[in-house]
């Protein structure tokens, strides 16, 4: 049973930032309520409001503007398995989302709750910092603009501001040759390890002009390894083929894994290593 | 001298009506009942089951509109508007649906714990996709668990139902 | 969870050790501690403990009773708490070792630290994470608090 609370539901933005902002720390935003709701029923937390975004139009959509994407926040991650811009563009996203949790979690779930949860265990986040996504988060009057890999700043914690609502996230579209892969492991509900590539490719496919690279779940929130990359980008495939284990070990200590039920941390860093050079190969293969 | 229960006039409730199994429910909700204890409690219908209550094992699975949620986990009040099917409606007037009939015939249930979520979920996928391949019906059936058959049998009874609603 | 903290202070091993039973100055020095009070002098202190890691916050009521004191070298406390609104209690098991020459002492904590109940379903890593830093701040604390004054 949930301890009672007030159920409010807005139907703009705007009112939506001002009731967080009005309520503070007594207030929540809902929307798929997939781990609001799990840590209300464990009582780890209480909210006196509970306030429904999905009474807001216009947050639910995904559309291709040439070279960006843009997803609403409300997108349930069972419309962005099917949606046709992303199976076209960015398969790897649609495999990504294909594969969080289960079939209801993906049925009522939202991109933007995932996001703004920030749940260490979470997986769009790593795809989301190697694809070079940005986060538009709005207010009563003003909108701004966050990149993914600034956005999760540690566990359970990001960017946004009390009374600031996530919108959209904003992906470019990989400019061809490229390839993007993001690999998962864990045998525990949630994963353990995640790690996400984007690279690009000369037209003669023999050089790699830029690559990035983001490793997830194993450490408090989703982070860029620029370490790694540099190991990797603006260098023929040859060298890049002998730094790929270097950039593993390099990725590897920026996961900022730790001991605990998921896994040792070396046992977990042995992952981050092997994943990259699988998820290398497979972005590779793309191009 | 009679007990009555007496509301605190601050007490939010919401209306909601929905169709339950095909026939119109009107009730009043609060904001924090979960959708479980509504139709297990408040409507009697105790097929649906509190397992793991976490949303990962699926014995709470119900249809809205078709597709499942995990009924632990959904606010009752976001059914409005909506039709629910729960493992009670799937059979039509004493006629068993192909599933169910497929689940008895195949041995796709030992304590029956996990069968009515296993059932509304393979109703959902065979949908959805009337002609699965294992891997579909494994990846969707993923979030269902069950600690009795090992699987095989619950696999076994999904594709005999689906061969038998494709003709 | 095993922690471990060893810092290096500029100033002498009495006035370390008279800070650390100037309880109001000791407990400002432990990040989102409140409330210190002595009990018992020398014995049995109490305070308030309070985490926020995201959204989920705990307020653990502590009481800290110490075993064994040897005087300007050693202390051995044990404390425990529990957080009732949401179901965790905390252990703690502290070992404060002084040592020094003239100016400069060396302080180490060696915590052992247990939590118990839902809080521990938040994961064991964030625990640890969260705890560490707590202590990490600590540590710096003390020193600047020592070192600043003079």
């Amino acid at each position: 049973m949930l301890r009672r609370f007030r159920l409010e539901e807005p139907q703009s933005v705007g009112e939506v930032s001002e009731l967080l902002g009005r309520f503070g720390d007594s207030a929540k935003l809902y929307a798929g309520g997939t781990e609001l709701l799990l840590a209300m029923k464990e009582g780890l937390v209480h909210y006196e409001r509970l306030v429904n975004v999905k009474g807001v139009q216009g947050l639910n959509e995904v559309k291709q503007d040439n070279g960006t994407i843009r997803i609403g926040a409300l997108c349930t991650h069972h419309q962005l398995e099917n949606a046709p811009a992303l199976k076209q563009n960015l398969p790897a996203f649609v495999k990504l989302e294909e594969n969080v949790a289960n079939v209801r979690v993906r049925q009522v779930g939202t991109i933007g709750g995932n996001i703004c949860f920030a749940e260490p265990h979470a997986d769009p986040g790593t795809l989301l910092i190697a694809l070079g996504a940005s986060l538009i988060a709005a207010k009563s009057d003003s909108t701004r603009e966050i990149t993914a890999e600034s956005f999760f700043v540690d566990a359970y914690e990001t960017a946004l501001q009390p009374d600031e609502v996530l919108t959209e996230i904003v992906i470019p579209v990989p400019v061809k040759p490229s390839g993007v892969c993001y690999m998962k492991f864990g045998y525990l509900e949630r994963p353990s390890v995640g790690v996400a590539i984007a690279l690009n490719m000369n037209s003669e496919k023999n050089k790699i002009d830029d690559v990035r690279i983001a490793v997830g779940c194993a450490g408090p929130a989703p982070k860029r390894v620029p370490e790694a990359e540099t190991l990797l980008r603006d260098k023929p495939i040859d060298e890049v083929t002998r730094n790929l284990a270097q950039a593993g070990e390099v990725a590897a200590r920026a996961a900022q894994a730790i001991s605990d039920l998921h896994g040792a941390q070396d046992y977990k860093e042995h992952i981050v290593q092997v994943l990259l050079k699988r998820s290398f190969q497979n972005a590779l293969s793309q191009c | 001298m009679s007990k009555t229960m007496l509301k605190r006039s601050d007490v939010q409730t919401l209306p909601i009506s929905f169709t339950l199994n095909g026939k119109l429910q009107e009730l009043d909700v609060e904001p924090h009942e979960l959708l479980l204890d509504v139709v297990r409690d408040r409507l009697g219908l105790t097929g649906v089951k509190r397992s793991c209550d976490v949303q990962v094992c699926g014995a709470c699975t119900l249809l809205v509109d078709g597709r499942p949620v995990s009924a632990c986990t959904t606010l009752a009040f976001e059914v409005r508007g909506r039709s629910v099917l729960t493992i009670e409606g799937l059979a039509d007037d004493g006629k068993l649906h192909p599933l169910q009939e497929a689940f008895i015939e195949h041995g796709g249930f030992q304590c029956g714990f996990c069968t009515p979520g296993m059932i509304l979920a393979s109703k959902a996928l065979l949908d959805e996709n009337p002609n699965p391949s294992e891997e579909e019906l494994k990846h969707f059936m993923h979030g269902n668990i069950c600690r009795c058959t090992g699987y095989k049998k619950i696999i076994e009874s999904i594709m005999a139902a689906a061969k038998k609603m494709a003709s | 969870m095993q922690f471990e903290k060893k810092i290096e202070i500029e100033a002498p091993k009495q006035k370390v050790w008279n800070f650390i039973w100037d309880v109001d100055r000791f407990i400002a020095c432990v990040p989102g501690c409140k409330e210190a009070k002595t009990i018992e002098e020398g014995k049995r202190y109490s305070a308030i403990m309070v985490e926020k890691v995201g959204p989920f916050k705990v307020e653990f009521p502590t009481t800290i009773e110490v075993l064994e004191r040897d005087e300007l070298s050693r202390i051995k406390a044990q404390a425990s708490g529990a957080d009732n609104k949401i179901g965790s209690r905390m252990k703690l098991d502290l070992e404060v070792k002084l040592s020094g020459e003239g100016d400069r002492s060396t302080l180490e904590f060696v915590a052992g630290v247990d939590i118990l109940g839902k809080l521990a379903a938040l994961g064991h890593g964030i625990i640890k994470r969260k705890a560490d830093q707590v202590l990490d701040e600590f540590a710096h604390s003390v020193k600047r608090q020592l070192e600043g004054d003079s």
